[in-house]
């Protein structure tokens, strides 16, 4: 279970986070909505312990934990993942180098036994072949030249393969074409376990239609100004973020 | 000795006149070589050791740098097997398949140097020392070739005070499948001076691979100075490549001259770990039109070490293609220093120069200087050069580090990426695997 506390978080000064509190227990996926600025993103980063986000106030506890005081790697290993909303390309490292590395530190630091070359090899094939990645993608240096669909299967392919307690997805549906964003949420949907907890964090109702969430939630200058079920993203996708501090037609 | 021009004098100036005053008797040659080696050494008492107001030596102050003048080292047989060069060199250049010819302690070493296989192979080659008694007219040539650089002081010393080295020739057409790797070894809790020079000639449409590499047996005080002089014939293609291990002491100087013929292709590669203080000259001429070098290179530096490369290359002749990027990995105090000069005669039309340096600075107080000159005479050309100096990118290291990678091991990650871009632009996976776990053991990984 995810617990937030009265989150406040300042980014180069500015306060971003005011006081955001949300609970998601395990196995239960919750969607966060909301209009530009409100914080969804800077959520995500204090949430992977991204360095010039400060946190000046309140709490976060993962299974008990508090997951503040945890370097970003062992945030990883104790079962948080962040997909990005823009991953970042690293040429000279292959993604294949880069995804074994990730498995094995992550497995070495949760007490596991590191994988094999075959075992690995056979673990990754498998996974891919669900998001439609082509092994020789794999070979490429990591995320150059990917396209954005490339880039956001790439993204939930590390999420599948590290095996998180909580996955947190950051506005993952843009820059996808349709097609593209079929095949992204079903993957995120066979992720889906009563074991594993779900932040999925979006501007557009559409990616809700696929990923169906057990609550929605919409952050509006830095806190949860509402919280409800699936049927709020379709009011929200009516009436826009009019009364939650953006412009209708911005959105 | 004839007098000497220079009216002043630093000790240790005088003391390089003095070591070659001592040798002379016994450097090895005929009359030929010795008119040679006086010709040199006087040049060098003219110019004296090159300071900071010698614009090519700018950042490398090596009047300042050297301290004392260690005595010769030749003719001195050190214990050398398999595992004192696996110690030396690492094991990924122990194992390398190659034909192999080592010097050690300034001493040709005919017995680990596997001559026989290269003669049948096709290739004329012998031990320099033993060459120099009676010169063939091809390294005759080359010393002439050589002679027209003495304006550069470390060819100057090398020639008056050369000892040990190979010469070889590739007659035309020959393609040796393996490379030669030339491997320079110091001795054992020595304090020395060693000067070697390597003659290479390539004949018309020939092709081979040289490396060379550079390690240490344990030397306390090494003074290097090694020049290999390559003269590659129309169509021919020459893969120069170095590892510059030396010993964290050493001082090393070293310069590898290249005359490019037409359609043929010079290419060098230097990586450097080793040594307090690396001075790394390449010169490459084109003589001929349509030919091409690639010159490229990584440094990785820490303490206080300091590492120069400096590169000249003469576009003479229309119709040629230069390409040099350089990647320097600095720590702690550590110096790095880039210096490349390209330069386009009026008759060298249509020539394609670019040429890169960058810099990742892993301290506050490492340093990276860096000096593009482009003196262009034509006007049809295309010419480029850039330079950076950067930090890790800190979202690069998150993005590591959010996978679960711990810290030390994503900057290392990083490290490697940045380096390996070089080595991946050899276009030879076993050597570029080589050096990638050269970089590996620098950063204290283990590559998968």
């Amino acid at each position: 279970m995810l617990k937030i506390k009265n989150l406040h978080a300042k980014v180069d000064g500015r306060e971003i986070l005011n006081g955001l509190d949300l609970t998601i227990p395990a196995g239960e996926v919750h969607a966060i909505m909301g209009p530009n600025g409100s914080g969804k993103s800077t959520l995500s980063y204090v949430l992977a312990g991204k360095e010039d986000y400060e946190v000046t106030d309140g709490s976060v506890t993962w299974k008990g934990e508090d997951l503040l005081d945890m370097q970003p790697d062992e945030r990883a290993a104790a079962g948080v993942f962040l997909a990005f909303q823009y991953p970042m390309e690293i040429p000279g490292v292959a993604t294949m180098t880069f995804l074994r590395s990730a498995v094995n530190a992550v497995r070495k630091a949760r007490g596991e036994e590191e994988l094999s070359t075959p075992d690995f090899l056979r673990t990754v094939k498998e996974k891919a072949k669900h998001l439609n990645i082509d092994i020789e993608m794999l070979r490429r240096p990591l995320n150059v030249g990917f396209s954005g669909g490339e880039k956001k299967r790439n993204e939930i392919l590390q999420m599948s393969l590290l095996e998180p307690g909580l996955c947190v997805l950051d506005e993952t549906d843009s820059g996808l074409d349709i097609d593209a964003l079929r095949v992204v949420s079903a993957g995120v949907n066979a992720l889906r376990s009563p074991e594993r907890s779900m932040l999925v964090i979006t501007h557009y109702q559409r990616l809700l239609n696929y990923i169906v969430p057990d609550r929605v939630h919409v952050l509006s200058n830095g806190r949860v100004a509402r919280s409800g079920g699936p049927e709020l993203a379709l009011e929200l996708e009516e009436s826009g973020y009019a009364e939650y501090g953006e412009e209708a037609s911005a959105a | 000795m004839n007098a000497p021009v220079q009216q002043f004098r630093t000790e240790v100036e005088q003391d390089l006149l003095d070591l070659f005053e001592l040798s002379a008797d016994a450097l090895p040659g005929d009359a030929a070589v010795t008119a040679l080696r006086q010709k040199a050494i006087r040049t060098y008492a003219a110019a004296g050791l090159p300071h900071r107001r010698v614009e090519a030596w700018k950042y490398t102050d090596l009047r300042v740098a050297l301290k004392n003048v260690p005595p010769l080292l030749a003719e001195v047989d050190v214990q050398v097997g398999e595992s004192e060069i696996g110690a030396a060199l690492g094991q990924a250049f122990l194992a390398l398949p190659a034909y192999r010819v080592v010097i050690a302690a300034g001493e040709f070493r005919g017995d680990l140097s596997d001559i026989g296989a290269l003669r049948d192979a096709g290739v004329e080659v012998g031990s320099l020392g033993q060459m120099l008694e009676s010169p063939p007219a091809w390294l005759t040539a080359s010393f002439d070739e050589a002679g027209r650089r003495d304006d550069d002081v470390i060819i100057a010393l090398n020639t008056a005070l050369m000892t040990a080295g190979v010469a070889l020739r590739l007659p035309e057409e020959l393609t040796l499948q393996k490379p030669i790797h030339l491997i320079h070894l110091d001795m054992p809790g020595a304090s020395g001076s060693i000067f070697t020079r390597n003659a290479v000639v390539a004949e018309p449409g020939a092709s081979a691979t040289l490396i060379e590499s550079f390690g240490t047996l344990g030397a306390t005080d090494l003074q290097r100075n090694s020049v290999t002089t390559v003269s590659a014939a129309e169509r021919s293609a020459i893969h120069h490549i170095k590892l510059q291990r030396e010993a964290l002491e050493a001082t090393h100087l070293t310069v590898w001259a290249a005359n490019v013929g037409a359609e043929a292709r010079y290419n060098a590669f230097q990586v450097n770990t080793g040594a307090a203080l690396a001075r790394n000259q390449i010169y490459v001429r084109f003589d001929g039109e349509g030919a091409a070098t690639d010159i490229s290179g990584a440094t990785l530096a820490q303490g206080s070490q300091h590492c120069d490369t400096t590169l000249v290359v003469e576009h003479n002749v229309p119709a040629c293609e230069s390409r040099e990027l350089f990647k320097l990995v600095l720590n702690d105090e550590a110096r790095g220093v880039f210096q490349g000069k390209i330069i386009v005669t009026p008759d060298a039309q249509k020539t394609d120069g670019k040429q890169m340096s960058q810099a990742l600075l892993l301290s506050e107080t490492a340093e990276f200087d860096s000096k593009p000159e482009l003196e262009i005479y034509a006007d049809d050309v295309v010419c480029g050069h850039g330079a950076t100096s950067g930090q890790i990118d800190e979202d690069l290291l998150f993005y590591l580090r959010a996978r679960g990678l711990p810290e030390a091991q994503a900057r290392a990650l990083l490290i490697q990426a940045f380096v390996g871009e070089t080595f991946e632009a050899l276009d030879d996976e076993v050597i570029g695997d080589a050096f990638a776990e050269v970089a590996a053991d620098w950063l204290g990984v283990k590559l998968d």
